[in-house]
């Protein structure tokens, strides 16, 4: 429900209230008009005539019935005299201030500081709670630059790792290209040495082949009167001449 | 009374009742005694609710709200204003007073009791004279007998000449005039206040009786005035704390 709505039935309950209750407002049931009838009817039963019957007797002359009617008058002012309401009555001041004079003892002692107390417990637990949290920030705080320190340690460190890494993978790569370049220059070395041996006992080879084929040709050209020895120093001398050339 | 053909009861029946208990005696209970018993309990009963209501938990809610309202009320607004923070040590009293007074105020506007308990002098008249007390056993103390009287009698700042004015009429006002000023301010205020509630009230009622339609003003009128009184209940426990406070403050500390 609306807030406006609920206080708007309020409103209307406490007014509706504020009649139906209204009656107790008068003290009592006794108004000015009720005192009047009371006095005349109680005059009326005492005296056994009417006030309308007194007055005329006090009309005619009657001086006792003059008295009488002045008597009555008296009384009728009394139903409209009120006591002084300034002054207090005895019996409410000894209740009143005996009520005040407990209820500050009281107040004083127990009931008041449960409430003082209550809230300054409240304002010292809020202190409390913002320092601890005050103190909780600087120490987060404390463990955060902590934190960004070792990851800025860890970060050089890492860079150093990588750097050496490289370094390392480096001179790997250096080591094995020279080895692989002084294993192949061995090897090339060895292949020309093979193919320059290759090539003597080549030559040798053809040489001596040569010199078979040209002393089988010349023996069949002078018909085979040359001795062996004179036909290889002839042959050799030959060759000699064509390797000179 | 009959005013204008309406049945008006007597001042007197609106103010005086009759003793329910112990009746024809001085310790007679009547509904003024029965309704300052009550504004005892509902000040208790507001600050023990409230100081229970911190066992369980320390944030406010409900009873322990209105108790610290009126307690930072009477703080805040009443002593820091008036006295500074040596008044501190009458915020107890300062407090009974103000929800003490206003519960037995605010009756007039509670129906079925329909009555403040203050339209009679007694309790106003106590008061007063307990804060008369009060505030110059306070000036005696802090100023001593002969200091207290000086500036009580020739404030200072004034001309010389203008004593013979204002001494006069600083001896009565200070020592007569404060404590009767205080309590019928508080008295008249809630007799007016009933009597205007009664007075609207009874033409609601007759004009109810004899034309139905009539009714309806005076009926607003009422409801207007409840709600008037209501805010004057309060209002006035405030002046008549408030002036506690001024006067107290007077007396501890001359040279405001």
């Amino acid at each position: 429900m609306r807030m406006r709505t609920k206080a708007m039935m309020l409103a209307a309950a406490a007014s509706v209230s504020v009649v139906a209750f209204a009656a107790p407002a008068s003290a009592s049931e006794e108004t000015v008009g009720s005192c009047l009838a009371e006095t005349i009817l109680e005059f009326e039963t005492d005296s056994g005539i009417t006030l309308h019957e007194l007055e005329e007797a006090a009309a005619e002359g009657d001086e006792e019935a003059k008295k009488e009617l002045e008597t009555l008058e008296e009384e009728f002012e009394a139903c409209n005299e009120s006591p002084n309401p300034i002054l207090p009555a005895t019996n409410e001041i000894i209740w009143g201030g005996l009520s005040f004079l407990i209820l500050l003892g009281m107040m004083w002692k127990f009931a008041f500081p449960a409430v003082k107390n209550g809230m300054e417990a409240r304002t010292e637990r809020i202190r409390s709670d913002l320092a601890a949290a005050d103190q909780a920030k600087v120490d987060a705080q404390a463990v955060q630059t902590q934190y960004e320190a070792q990851l800025a340690d860890a970060k050089t460190e890492a860079a150093r790792i990588v750097d050496e890494a490289r370094q390392s993978a480096d001179q790997v790569r250096t080591d094995l290209i020279a080895r692989a370049e002084a294993e192949a220059a061995e090897l090339r070395e060895r292949a020309n040495g093979e193919i320059e041996a290759m090539r003597v006992q080549a030559i040798a080879d053809v040489q001596s082949e040569v010199s078979e084929i040209a002393i089988g040709a010349a023996e069949r050209v002078v018909g085979g009167s040359l001795d062996r020895d004179a036909q290889s120093q002839l042959v050799e001398a030959y060759i000699q001449e064509l390797t000179s050339k | 009374m009959d005013l204008l053909a309406l049945e008006f009861p007597p001042v007197s029946h609106l103010f005086e009742w009759p003793d329910i208990f112990l009746d024809g005696t001085v310790f007679g209970i009547n509904k003024t005694v029965l309704i300052y018993f009550g504004a005892v309990a509902a000040t208790l009963g507001l600050f023990f609710g409230a100081g229970r209501r911190y066992k369980q938990s320390l944030v406010p809610a409900g009873m322990s709200n209105v108790a610290e309202s009126g307690v930072d009320f009477i703080e805040d607004s009443v002593i820091m204003q008036t006295m500074g923070p040596d008044g501190l040590k009458y915020l107890p009293f300062l407090t009974t007073m103000f929800f003490f007074l206003f519960f037995s105020n605010i009756t007039e506007v509670i129906p079925g009791i329909q009555f403040p308990a203050n339209s009679r002098m007694a309790i106003p008249l106590l008061l007063a004279l307990l804060v008369w007390v009060i505030y110059n056993v306070v000036g005696v103390r802090s100023q001593g007998f002969f200091g207290y009287l000086k500036n009580s009698l020739f404030p200072p700042g004034v001309p010389v000449a203008l004593y013979i004015i204002v001494t006069p009429i600083e001896l009565v006002s200070t020592f007569v005039v404060r404590p009767f000023s205080l309590a019928i301010r508080l008295w008249a205020n809630m007799v007016a206040g009933h009597l205007l509630l009664v007075t609207f009230a009874v033409l609601t009622a007759t004009l109810w009786e004899s034309t139905y339609v009539g009714a309806a003003l005076p009926f607003a009128m009422l409801v207007l005035m409840t709600g008037f009184e209501i805010l004057v209940s309060a209002l006035q426990a405030f002046i008549f704390t408030i002036l506690t406070a001024v006067y107290i403050g007077g007396s501890m500390h001359p040279e405001h």
